[in-house]
């Protein structure tokens, strides 16, 4: 039964009455989909995916019908030079004014001609008080401190690690001078003593367990290490830090344009983003939102910075191909120096 | 002797214990009331209500297991009339070049194998769903069947056949009385890896995948961002048991005392 349902589902009658969600996974509340298709009467097929490379190669191909899907900020890039996305119309968004002005327009997408954020989060360090003596981490060279040998834990890719090295030195992290590259990856080698692992999704399993005291980490994954275990701590060092975007656009392969507009208009509801954020755990940039959310959340320095902490928070700019090429170069340089 | 029996056993059951200590890690972590797998809060049963609640999921496990069983009988068809026909080819040099055309699906990587899949059937206007996700895995067990049962046919002494046609056998006859019932168990075990590599399968069917249809590996690897939900736990706890179950039943069939029924004394 249940079968037939799904394949009559997921039949030819894509447009029209059905919605088709692409997304993360695990990265909406359940009930909202729910709510959305009793309030509209539309049938909602909410399929996921493990990878922004790997979502953009699929609506690249075509083949599909995708009314929605949530790209990174960088990937919204990507997808806006080939030509994958579809201007969005405001007259069908009123809720758009909701969210807070600071998080729009943007330099991935000026004016936010094609995208609208959906979460956001930093880039920072997640430490474990209980298993370190006093050391605390409002500077990147904290991370050097010779007493941290062996434990600290950095995620599995070049543009943060070597960003931090940048950060720490007072640069951009969108710097392409190589004279800086150069002296941020000295600089990362001589941290080499202090890693017990470079690592991917890895990182909030072995905080959770006690088995890293320190870890560079995004603030969705830090989050999900304090749910788990009281005793670990997150901060954004003082010199800056990356500020990152999911966001919501609509593709080229969409069929009900209609559907996708109401859609995202519900999504930017203050009850269904409050709902949403408590859900998933990341931060909303929906400003009317954070009045119904729990004030404890809301006021945590962790989660939603200050104006003066964003201050030195920066997005990811689009270096082209050849750039991150270096990049990725000076990342592996630093990762062959570790002993 | 007995020594080393004894040393045998404990390391047969230290193999098992290895193996099966993550699965009970998994199945313990199912009933925790907290949310992760790090520590146990209580006993509940709450996950396992989740999965039976979650209509989604469920029509993506019957999605998975229909696309895995069907895709391994089709290609284990398929693959044992390739086998036999390879076997029996009368050039060396062009079984040579078949067996090297199979065996190059079997090392090429899955990702490439799901990108060309997904330009195919994009060109061909295959629209992605339980078509395209059923046609790229019966591809690509196909090669895993031709490999299991080659063995076998080659194990089968050419003597039999004509032992089977000196007592008049037709060529029907050689082929449902002789060939099939020798190279059987070869049959099953390449079904039973092409029901496994279906069942398994992500990076093929990520590419494949699209218009609602979707399947169990998609839908956990998804999950890899913000964590995998104990619901997940759950529901490869039922999976397990219900795996467990049916082998226990085949076994429990299999040696079943083939002495007439019901309390004829002898």
């Amino acid at each position: 039964m249940i079968v037939n349902a799904q394949l009559a589902k997921s039949g030819s009658q894509a447009g029209g009455n059905t919605l088709t969600v692409y997304n993360w996974g695990e990265y909406i509340d359940p009930d909202l989909i729910k709510q959305f298709e009793q309030e509209t009467g539309m049938n909602v097929i909410y399929e996921t995916f493990d990878s922004n490379e790997g979502m953009m190669g699929k609506i690249e191909q075509g083949g599909t019908s995708y009314d929605i899907t949530v790209p990174s900020e960088y990937m919204v890039e990507m997808m806006r030079e080939k030509d994958l996305l579809i201007p969005l119309d405001y007259s069908k968004i009123p809720n758009f004014k909701n969210i807070d002005p600071y998080f729009t327009d943007l330099p991935f997408d000026p004016d936010n001609k094609y995208s609208i954020p959906y979460f956001w989060g930093t880039l920072g360090i997640a430490y474990n008080p209980s298993l370190l003596d006093g050391q605390t981490f409002e500077s990147w060279d904290n991370l050097w401190d010779p007493s941290l040998k062996q434990e600290a834990v950095l995620v599995d890719s070049a543009r943060e690690v070597i960003g931090m090295g940048l950060n720490s030195l007072g640069y951009s992290l969108n710097s392409t001078n190589p004279a800086e590259l150069r002296e941020a990856t000295d600089k990362l080698k001589t941290l080499s003593p202090n890693i017990k692992a470079v690592i991917g999704d890895e990182v909030t399993q072995m905080m959770m367990n006690n088995e890293a005291a320190v870890s560079l980490i995004w603030s969705g994954q830090a989050a999900d290490m304090m749910s788990e275990n009281e005793d670990i701590t997150y901060v954004v060092p003082e010199e800056g830090s990356n500020l990152w975007f999911d966001n919501i656009v609509i593709p080229r392969t969409v069929k009900n344009i209609d559907g996708a507009y109401e859609f995202i208009n519900f999504m930017l509801r203050p009850d269904v983003a409050a709902q949403n954020a408590d859900y998933v755990g990341y931060s909303t940039p929906n400003m009317k939102a954070l009045d119904l959310m729990d004030p404890e959340v809301t006021s945590d320095e962790r989660y939603y910075p200050d104006e003066q902490a964003r201050e030195h928070l920066e997005v990811y700019k689009d270096l082209g191909l050849e750039m991150l090429g270096t990049y990725n170069e000076l990342f592996l340089e630093f990762k062959m120096d570790m002993k | 002797m007995q020594k080393n029996g004894k040393f045998a056993k404990i390391y047969l059951a230290l193999v098992f214990v290895i193996l099966y200590a993550p699965i009970a890690y998994l199945i313990f972590y199912s009933f925790n009331s907290g949310g992760k797998m790090s520590h146990f809060d209580s006993f509940t049963l709450e996950h396992y209500a989740a999965v039976f609640e979650d209509k989604r999921l469920i029509g993506i496990v019957l999605n998975t297991v229909i696309v895995a069983l069907l895709s391994a009988l089709i290609s284990t068809a398929i693959g044992v009339l390739g086998a036999i026909s390879i076997h029996y080819m009368r050039s060396k040099a062009m079984r040579n070049v078949m067996l090297s055309m199979n065996s190059i699906l079997m090392v090429s990587p899955d990702v490439i194998i799901g990108a060309s899949f997904l330009i195919l059937f994009t060109l061909v206007g295959i629209k992605l769903g339980f078509a395209s996700v059923l046609l790229s895995h019966i591809a690509f067990s196909i090669p895993i069947v031709v490999i299991m049962v080659l063995p076998k046919l080659q194990e089968m002494s050419p003597t039999l056949i004509d032992a089977a046609l000196d007592l008049g056998a037709t060529r029907k006859e050689i082929m449902s009385r002789v060939i099939l019932p020798f190279i059987q168990p070869g049959i099953f075990a390449g079904f039973f890896l092409a029901l496994t590599y279906s069942l398994d399968d992500f990076a093929v069917t990520f590419f494949v995948t699209g218009n609602g249809f979707s399947t169990l590996s998609v839908e956990i690897y998804s999950m890899a961002r913000t964590g995998v939900t104990l619901t997940i736990n759950a529901l490869s706890g039922l999976i397990f048991v219900i795996t467990a179950g049916l082998i226990l039943g085949y076994y429990a069939l299999k040696n079943r005392p083939k002495t007439p029924a019901a309390g004829v004394k002898r």
